[in-house]
């Protein structure tokens, strides 16, 4: 299984999984032999047991019996530490391999975050990371262990059978393969008539439960809360009605086994007794062929049960090795470029489209930013503001033009070197559910305590912190939700200038922030990172007054330029109308 | 087994036990189809013993065998129905349980409010809800009734065999006596680790959401490894737990399984030997030896399960907290009504609500104090909000303007004073019946999967298309759905993703306009948009905001041209200054002149 060289579509998804998981083979190769052992010795238990009995019953002489005696003490002993044995190491195997599959799905997501995969909800894909992931233990613990294990012994038992008694062998035989059969034909059937998608049901579950617990302010402040706790229950009630069916279907499963153990156990006994008159077979054996059917059917139950569950396994696998289907949507070159020295950025006749069959968002945009320049960029919302930190950042691919550092197109670049180069903050940074100080330090691994502390405040986080009882070990909540808002985005700004980062890339860093407190951040975070190359977004007029110069976005397109210390805007702090005013301008002019 | 583990959470948790009451029916019928099936099981075993004896002692052909045989063959068929009428008497009493149980988590959850959202994990509770219900199963359709078949078959199967050879009935007794004791002993041990089991599983989903929500963030940062670190310790933590957990259950069943092992061999023993001596014939000791293994499988049975459904128990306790608890603190109901169920709901006495388009909204001396804060975010705030008038509430942020808001929305429930609506508390009111009359635009709005229209009607389902479409106007989505290709039938994606920041704020805004309520809260409305779209905002919607009463937290301009009042924070209280221009009155001082060169 393990280090196969395959097209990762050459098997079923079933089969892929077992392949990101791989599992130690040694070790499952391992509790198979034990299990399969622990079986055999129930089958071996229950024929002894009986011939024991059978030939006591004839009375023979004491010591003809000790060995079978000896034989049963010895197989009673030995499968319960067997099985324990087998449990412990194939379980622990399967739990790795999990993890593996775990890791995998994640390493899958990386890549495709945010872009690719944008058309899945996010509690889907925890679904598939959980519930998915869990019902995969299956396949390792209860799938092909006991298949491996019921096969051995129900051929060995039927050999041992057809050794003694050749028709009871036939018998046994028939009964095994066809009890089995008809098992995997019902599971076969209810697939059929159910169909798939239990898993995605499950996955829609989840998603849905997530929505309903992070719009529950606005769905409860608009009393719509529990109307749309129905609709999240539909997909439940839907569940529900396949676990009843199912039921009906699992139930029949487990009867025809029962019944195939019957028609085994009977069939045996009248074959025997046949043979007992014919003389073909000693009597004791009588009860010997009729037990070691019972003990044959105990290990083939699960297995029974496993080639049930097939469906659902290959389902789960099939949603997770789905996710490597997904379009990867930027991909580094295979001979990356050296990342160049210089800072200067800029987008160059940029074409964004976010579907293929959607609009500009990005229209043939071009902006130039040289080394250690500030650069604002304002324009109405929608305008694609936000849009050119996507690409910038390499979130999203350019459908044409290009993307530039220093000169070099981005296509060239690693994208983790080019993001080493740019701190961000994003217009609705995402906070960890940590604390304030670790959410900071994210963005450079080893910062000390006062690194982070002086971000802070630059990021004008620091009288509030001092007068927080746990300064900056206190919690964020979810999404940052035990922060105001303007606190929240302080902590993304402070976050971007910890990162220490030549280029600075804001996204309506000052937009939850009242007038003084924007003020002195945007004086602030020009002072510390003096030097740096830096594009600023946003809506405030009063922020333009200290940036070197403003660009106007409009539909996907820059339509004006200037520089504020040039116009009229400088000296009296009224950069606002004339921003507005320019703007105006530039609208009209195009 | 069951009975003699009692102690606080023990294999039988009487919380979880309440709520099987409800499909207590079917828990019935799946005890006595397992009865049903003992019974098949005996007459299994005796025919059996019979056969062989005719055969082995009686020189019988199958001729006279026959009617045995097909005795035989009637005890296999009952037991297989058996079988299969026990797995659907235990799905059906397990699926309304976990059913009613999910929904009640839920409803919980999002009636504990925003404020107690705040403070949970949302992938566990998600996972809770999900797959930690789903665990139950095992728990009510696999544990419960083996519990009561464990108590009951090997009585049964005794006094059979008890009839028939007292001295197999002795052994039997005395090695069963022993399996209680372990379980005991291993059934608490197994209880604690698996409820650590549980918090690790469902951390593990909990750290797993959140990296899919930050990625984008780890990956600007470069950290994409330390998520991927994170995960493989949270991977690696829930397999250590989930080893030591599966140990004992495994230690268990070893140890019930040596038992039954050593009790059948030493049955078997000693019904050869009395066979040697003649002492017994071959088809009881037959039909005892096929029994005895039986005695043991219940408990054993019993003991598996009670391990098998230790994932669902720990998640129950998890969930039941939530459910039971009310100490949880808890912001505020969400409706506040008795349908709410169990906790703070409970206390009110539901009053009529005055109608709020013609009373005065008052704050009352309104304190917040969140946990973990040195000061209280409002101390003592008096506010007094007319009919039809216009407030804006200004103040740095984290002054408690957006608290204000919740406050005013009955999310947050003040530590001391109150909300007056007219002369009624609105503690003493429903809050669903308030919150009727009330239109929000959150500083952060959540969008749900589907449509641009889908998202506007969900604050009003019953608005006409023509009132879509002028809310759409109102609110300066226009531009945007005259853009797309396929206009309000766009899908948003989940959370509103494929919109900028200020369209989704705009979206906001028209579920608000949407619906005709007398009192509009505004959260900086405007925090996303440009001036030049904030002035067109602002006299687009000045007839909708006419007559109706207003507060809005805002930094700038807003919404609202004139105000009738502004109220600032500071170090939560409040000062009020006279009507004006908000832009010109704020004590925050006229737009421009504090520019980015004002000192600290
Ligand atoms: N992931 C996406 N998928 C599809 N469309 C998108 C996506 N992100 C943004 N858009 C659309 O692209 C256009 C530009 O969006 P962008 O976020 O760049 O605007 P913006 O200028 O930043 O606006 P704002 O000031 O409101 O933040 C918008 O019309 C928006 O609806
Ligand atoms: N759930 C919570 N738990 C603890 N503290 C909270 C919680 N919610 C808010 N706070 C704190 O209460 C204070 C007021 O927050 P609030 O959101 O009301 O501020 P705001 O005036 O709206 O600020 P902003 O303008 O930044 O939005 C902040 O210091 C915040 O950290
Ligand atoms: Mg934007
Ligand atoms: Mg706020």
């Amino acid at each position: 299984m393990r280090g196969t060289v395959r097209p990762p579509h050459a098997h079923g998804p079933l089969r892929q999984v077992l392949r990101i998981g791989a599992p130690d083979l040694r070790r499952f190769l391992l509790g198979t032999a034990l299990g399969t052992a622990a079986a055999l010795c129930t089958v071996g238990l229950l024929a002894c047991s009986g011939a024991l009995i059978d030939k006591a019953a004839l009375r023979p002489p004491l010591y003809t019996l000790t060995l079978l005696m000896a034989a049963v003490q010895l197989l009673a002993l030995s499968r319960g530490p067997l099985r324990y044995a087998e449990r412990l190491v194939s379980h622990d195997a399967a739990l790795g391999a999990l993890g593996r599959v775990r890791l995998w799905l994640y390493d899958q997501v990386t890549p495709r975050s945010p872009a690719g995969v944008a058309g899945w909800r996010n509690g889907d894909l925890l679904a598939r990371a959980t519930a998915d992931v869990d019902l995969l233990q299956d396949v390792y613990l209860r799938g092909v262990a006991p298949l491996a294990t019921a096969l051995v012994t129900a051929v060995v038992t039927v050999g041992a059978v057809t050794l003694v008694l050749p028709t009871g062998g036939l018998v046994l035989g028939a009964c095994l393969v066809g009890g089995t059969a008809t098992a995997s034909a019902l599971a076969w059937l209810r697939r059929r008539r159910l169909g798939n998608g239990e898993g995605a049901l499950r996955g829609a579950l989840a998603a849905d439960v997530v929505e309903l617990l992070v719009a529950a302010p606005d769905l409860v402040a608009m009393g719509r809360d529990e109307e749309y706790l129905e609709r999240v229950l539909a997909s439940d009630a839907e569940l529900e009605r396949r676990a009843r069916r199912r039921s009906w279907s699992d139930g029949a499963v487990a009867a025809v086994v029962v019944f195939a153990t019957g028609a085994a156990v009977v069939g045996t006994l009248v074959t025997a007794t046949d043979a007992i008159a014919a003389h073909h077979l000693p009597s004791f054996m009588i009860a010997v062929l009729p037990l070691a059917a019972l003990g044959a059917f105990e290990v083939v139950l699960p297995a029974a049960d496993a080639v049930s569950r097939l469906a659902d396994h290959t389902e789960a696998a099939g949603r997770l090795v789905s996710v490597a289907d997904l379009d990867v949507p930027v991909v580094d070159p295979a001979d990356a470029a050296p990342l160049p020295d210089g800072t200067r950025i800029g987008l160059e006749a940029a074409v964004l489209r976010y579907q293929s069959d959607g609009p500009r968002a990005l229209d043939g945009l071009d902006l130039d930013v040289a080394p250690g320049r500030r650069v604002a960029v304002v324009g109405p919302s929608g305008a694609g503001k936000s849009s050119i930190v996507n690409v910038l950042l390499r979130f999203w691919g350019l459908e044409s033009g290009s993307a530039l550092l220093d000169g070099m197109s981005l296509d060239q670049l690693r994208q983790d070197d080019v993001r080493t180069r740019i701190g961000w903050v994003g217009q609705d940074a995402h906070l960890f559910p940590t604390t304030i100080g670790g959410n900071i330090a994210v963005a450079r691994p080893g910062a000390t305590p006062d690194d982070v502390a002086a971000a802070a405040s630059d990021a004008q986080l620091g009288p509030w912190i001092d007068s927080l009882p746990l300064g900056l070990d206190t919690p964020v909540g979810e999404r940052g939700a035990q922060l105001s808002g303007g606190q929240r985005q302080r902590v993304a700004l402070a976050r971007a200038l910890l990162a220490g980062a030549p280029v600075l890339v804001l996204d309506e860093p000052t937009s939850g922030l009242d007038r003084p407190t924007a003020a002195r951040l945007v004086h602030d975070v020009l002072a510390a990172t003096e030097g740096s190359t830096l594009v600023l977004i946003t809506h405030r007029d009063e922020d333009l007054v200290d940036v070197d110069e403003v660009v106007v976005v409009d539909d996907g397109r820059v339509v004006g330029r200037y520089s504020p210390g040039a116009g009229d805007g400088t000296g009296d702090g009224d950069g606002g109308s004339s921003a507005t005013a320019a703007r105006r301008e530039a609208r009209a002019a195009t | 087994m069951d009975r003699a583990v009692a102690p606080a959470r023990g294999p039988v948790d009487p919380r979880l036990i309440r709520r099987a009451a409800a499909t207590r029916h079917y828990l019935i019928g799946a005890v006595a189809v397992g009865l049903v099936g003992t019974a098949a099981l005996v007459a299994q075993a005796v025919l059996l013993g019979a056969i062989v004896q005719k055969v082995l002692i009686g020189h019988a052909g199958v001729a006279r065998t026959v009617p045995l045989l097909v005795g035989l063959a009637a005890a296999f068929a009952v037991r297989g129905l058996s079988a299969w009428a026990g797995e659907v008497a235990a799905h059906r009493t397990s699926s309304r349980v976990t059913s009613t149980l999910r929904r009640q988590l839920l409803a919980r959850a999002v009636g504990l409010g925003p404020s107690w959202l705040a403070g949970e994990r949302t992938g566990e509770l998600a996972t809770s809800a999900t797959q930690g219900i789903d665990a139950l199963d095992a728990y009510f359709a696999r544990y419960l009734p083996t519990a009561v078949l464990a108590a009951l078959t090997p009585v049964v199967l005794l006094a059979w065999i008890v009839a028939d050879d007292w001295f197999s009935a002795v052994i039997l007794v005395v090695t069963a006596a022993v399996i209680p004791l372990f379980m005991i002993l291993l059934g608490l041990e197994a209880t604690r680790s698996a409820s650590r089991q549980w918090e690790r599983l469902s951390g593990l989903a909990a750290t797993f959401y959140d990296l899919l929500q930050g990625l984008p963030t780890l990956r600007a940062f470069g950290r994409a490894d330390a998520g991927r670190a994170t995960l493989e310790r949270a991977n690696r933590e829930l397999r250590d737990e989930t080893m030591s957990t599966l140990k004992v259950a495994f230690l268990s069943s070893l140890a019930l399984e040596t038992l039954a092992s050593v009790g059948t061999a030493l049955v078997a023993l000693f019904l050869g030997l009395r066979l040697l001596n003649g002492t017994l014939d071959v088809g009881t000791a037959l039909a005892i030896l096929v029994l005895a293994p039986e005695v043991y499988l219940p408990l054993r049975r019993a003991g598996a399960e009670f391990h098998a459904s230790a994932e669902g128990r720990a998640a129950a306790e998890r969930i039941l907290d939530v459910l039971d608890d009310a100490d949880v603190k808890a912001g505020v109901m969400a409706g506040g009504d008795a349908a709410q169920g169990t906790g703070r709901g409970d206390r009110r006495h539901v009053r009529l609500l005055p109608d709020p388009a013609t009373s005065t909204v008052r704050l009352d001396q309104v304190t917040v104090r969140f946990p973990g804060r040195a000061v209280p975010v409002l101390d003592g705030v008096d506010l007094a909000l007319e009919p039809g008038a216009h407030v804006a509430v200004v103040g740095e942020s984290g002054s408690g303007k957006s608290t204000l808001l919740s406050v005013l929305l009955g999310f947050t429930e003040p530590d001391r004073g109150d909300v007056r609506v007219g002369g009624a508390r609105l503690a003493d009111c429903s809050l669903r019946d308030w919150r009727a009359g009330v239109a929000w635009v959150p500083q952060r709005p959540n969008l749900v999967r589907g449509t641009l229209e889908d998202n506007l009607r969900l604050s009003n389902p019953d608005a006409t298309d023509a009132e879509v479409v002028r809310a759409v106007e109102r609110c300066g989505l226009d531009g945007l759905v005259a853009r797309l290709a396929d206009g309000m039938t766009t899908p948003v994606g989940e959370g509103g993703l494929t919109l900028s920041a200020g369209e989704r704020q705009r979206i906001a805004l028209g579920r608000a306009v949407l619906r005709d309520v007398p009192v509009v809260l505004l959260d900086e409305p405007t925090a996303h948009l440009d001036t030049g779209r904030e002035d067109s905002l602002r006299e687009l919607l000045a007839p909708w905001l006419e007559g109706r009463t207003v507060v809005m937290a805002a930094h700038r301009g807003g919404l609202v041209g004139r105000v009738d009042r502004t109220v600032t924070l500071v170090s939560g209280q409040v000062v009020e200054t006279g009507p004006g221009e908000l832009d010109r009155v704020g004590p925050l001082g006229p737009s421009g002149t504090l520019g980015a060169r004002v000192p600290r």
